[in-house]
């Protein structure tokens, strides 16, 4: 398992860079204008100036909070995090089994003495770790320096709304991991996630304005996302409800997975054919026969 | 399932979706022997190895490898088997040596890099380059070692040779001698008729997902017919020739005839021996021909059976 376990990691060890770099570079950009935002002349007026649809959608409901550390991470950090480092476990939860599987590199992984459990095991704990590595970057950008700044929180206050960050991902990439073995292929599961949390994104915003979509903003991941509030604590509750159901999606994905016939290069899409055929609106394609069962 | 048996399948079945790849394979494969599984492409022989190593699980029928049921203990089976997949897909960002480091590591780190240096020195293989840079046949040979790196109980090869030029065949095909005579079970899969005939001790035929014949290599030959041309230097009568049990007449002229003929050639050649022979050309049948020529046989018996 620690085998596969570094292997898959190291696979990642280019996205982690990059996408570390990246949200790194953001963060401290971000910490460092903090003064410079206190210090506009007049930007109380300007933000009461703003649309509040424009404030909803970044995350801030009282407008003035921006002001403050939690309403100001908030709206230039965790308010949209979720999507963008959402991307990258969105595509690297999709592809972590089915990915290889389309590229026909599974099969001979599988003919090595390591159990299905095993594979599944390391490779998702890879992608916890890489998940977990960007946003220990990130965390560290924004505590290390802030002692140079106005905004005045601890380590450890800078810390706890990273793990609702980290469980809301872990929960997107779940999903991503138990559609790929559900869709024909590891893109659309990707693709799906994606929207999925694109959605979830815009509904929420959509609810600081409108109050009657409570009972549907209720049933999503979002809804139970602190963020920088979490700067005054962590909602168990909440964290907890994320958690088990990200453990109920990755337990479904593991059952797929050790039920799955695994697929060798070229099968990829023959979900598809095969169901426009049973429902009578195409021919299978004579290439996927032959190499199906060759 | 006794000792000396390395397969034994029982009535293996498998669908995908409304295809039938396998339709009751019943197949044994001693230890020890190296076993040709022959048949076109779509016949079932991927489908099958994949069953055995639990990468596809049968709808039906009963699988032992080694003594060991691969769906109940498949870690067990891949620790003592070899693979080499028929559609070999390798990560491409990874050297050859780097991806035979990560086949070592998933078997614990155990074998001796020496045998795998021996093996790449063996195949002409230079494992400092990265695997999106090997041609097909190089790629082919990472996959070769990878299985034999272990030096594996079992070994199961789908299509070995694909993609080597005829050196590197021969060259494949000591390897395997080797692993047979260190006490290793081969089980390859092929479409080519003079790699069987070459190495294996026994084979089986599959087609359309079902086994329809197992023999020794020499007995698919002597049952299948192929086609001999032979130029004289002069006008001949060459008809006896055609009366020559086993043989037919399929062309003739003044100088050449062209001759069909069923199973050993022997009988022929020395009837030869009293024509001027200037050249004598003899066509392998392919395996398709084969498959024909045991058909057809199979269906004269078949029919010479209900007439009787």
């Amino acid at each position: 398992m620690w085998a596969e376990f570094k292997h898959a990691l190291r696979r990642l060890r280019g996205r982690i860079i990059g996408w570390s770099l990246g949200v790194g570079l953001y963060s401290l950009m971000m910490l460092f204008m903090y003064d410079a935002v206190l210090e506009i002349m007049g930007i109380e007026e300007l933000l009461a100036a703003y649309p509040p649809e424009v404030m909803a959608f970044i995350g801030v409901t009282d407008i003035f909070a921006i002001m403050t550390p939690p309403g100001y991470l908030d709206a230039y950090f965790f308010g949209y995090m979720t999507v963008i480092i959402g991307i990258f476990i969105v595509g690297a939860g999709a592809s972590m089994l089915v990915g290889d599987e389309e590229r026909g590199v599974l099969d001979l992984v599988l003919a090595h003495p390591i159990s299905r459990a095993s594979l599944f095991a390391s490779r998702a704990l890879a992608l916890v770790v890489a998940t977990m590595l960007i946003l220990l970057v990130c965390w560290l950008c924004w505590a290390l320096p802030s002692s140079q700044t106005q905004l005045r929180l601890t380590w450890l206050e800078f810390l706890l709304p990273f793990f609702t960050l980290l469980a809301q991902l872990l929960l997107f990439g779940a999903l991503a991991l138990l559609l790929s073995f559900l869709l024909p292929s590891a893109r659309l599961a990707s693709m799906i996630s994606g929207a999925l949390l694109v959605g979830n994104y815009l509904l929420l915003g959509l609810y600081r304005l409108n109050d009657n979509l409570e009972p549907f903003i209720r049933l999503t991941p979002l809804y139970y996302y602190q963020g920088g509030q979490a700067t005054g604590g962590l909602n168990w509750g909440w964290l907890g409800g994320v958690m088990a159901v990200t453990l109920l999606l990755t337990t479904g994905a593991w059952l797929l997975f050790q039920q799955r016939d695994i697929r060798v290069g070229g099968e990829g899409g023959w979900h598809i054919p095969r169901l426009a055929q049973a429902i009578g609106l195409g021919e299978r394609p004579p290439h996927t026969a032959r190499e199906e069962t060759g | 399932m006794s000792e000396q048996m390395a397969i034994v399948t029982t009535g293996l079945t498998k669908s995908y979706g409304a295809v039938p790849a396998l339709r009751g394979v019943d197949l044994v494969v001693n230890k020890g022997e190296i076993f040709g599984f022959l048949g076109p492409n779509g016949a079932g022989k991927t489908t099958t190895i994949r069953c055995l190593l639990d990468l596809i699980r049968p709808q039906t029928g009963a699988i032992r490898v080694l003594g060991l049921d691969p769906q109940v203990d498949p870690v067990a089976v891949r620790a003592r088997t070899g693979y080499l997949p028929g559609e070999l897909n390798l990560e491409t960002n990874l050297t050859a040596e780097q991806a035979l480091r990560y086949f070592n590591d998933l078997r614990g780190n155990r074998i001796d890099w020496r045998f795998i240096n021996d093996l790449a020195q063996r195949l002409q293989l230079d494992l400092s380059i990265p695997i999106k840079n090997l041609s097909k046949g190089n790629k082919q040979k990472v996959g070769i070692i990878q299985a034999l790196m272990p030096r594996p109980e079992l070994l199961l090869l789908d299509e070995p040779t694909a993609g080597l030029d005829p050196l590197m065949q021969q060259e494949v095909y000591r390897l395997l001698k080797e692993a047979r005579a260190a006490g290793a079970t081969v089980f390859f899969s092929s479409h080519i008729i003079s790699e069987v005939e070459a190495i294996a001790d026994r084979i089986a035929i599959i087609r359309q997902g079902v086994i329809v014949e197992e023999a020794e290599p020499h007995q698919l030959i002597s049952m299948v017919l192929r086609r001999v041309r032979i130029r004289f230097r002069e006008p001949v009568n060459a008809r006896p020739l055609a009366e020559l049990p086993g043989v037919s007449l399929l062309a003739e002229n003044e100088l050449h005839i062209t001759v069909q003929v069923e199973g050993e050639l022997d009988g022929l050649i020395k009837a030869l021996a009293v024509y001027p022979v200037s050249d004598l050309e003899t066509e392998r049948p392919s395996l398709e021909e084969i498959f024909l020529a045991y058909y057809e046989g199979e269906k004269v018996r078949e029919d010479g059976q209900n007439v009787g």
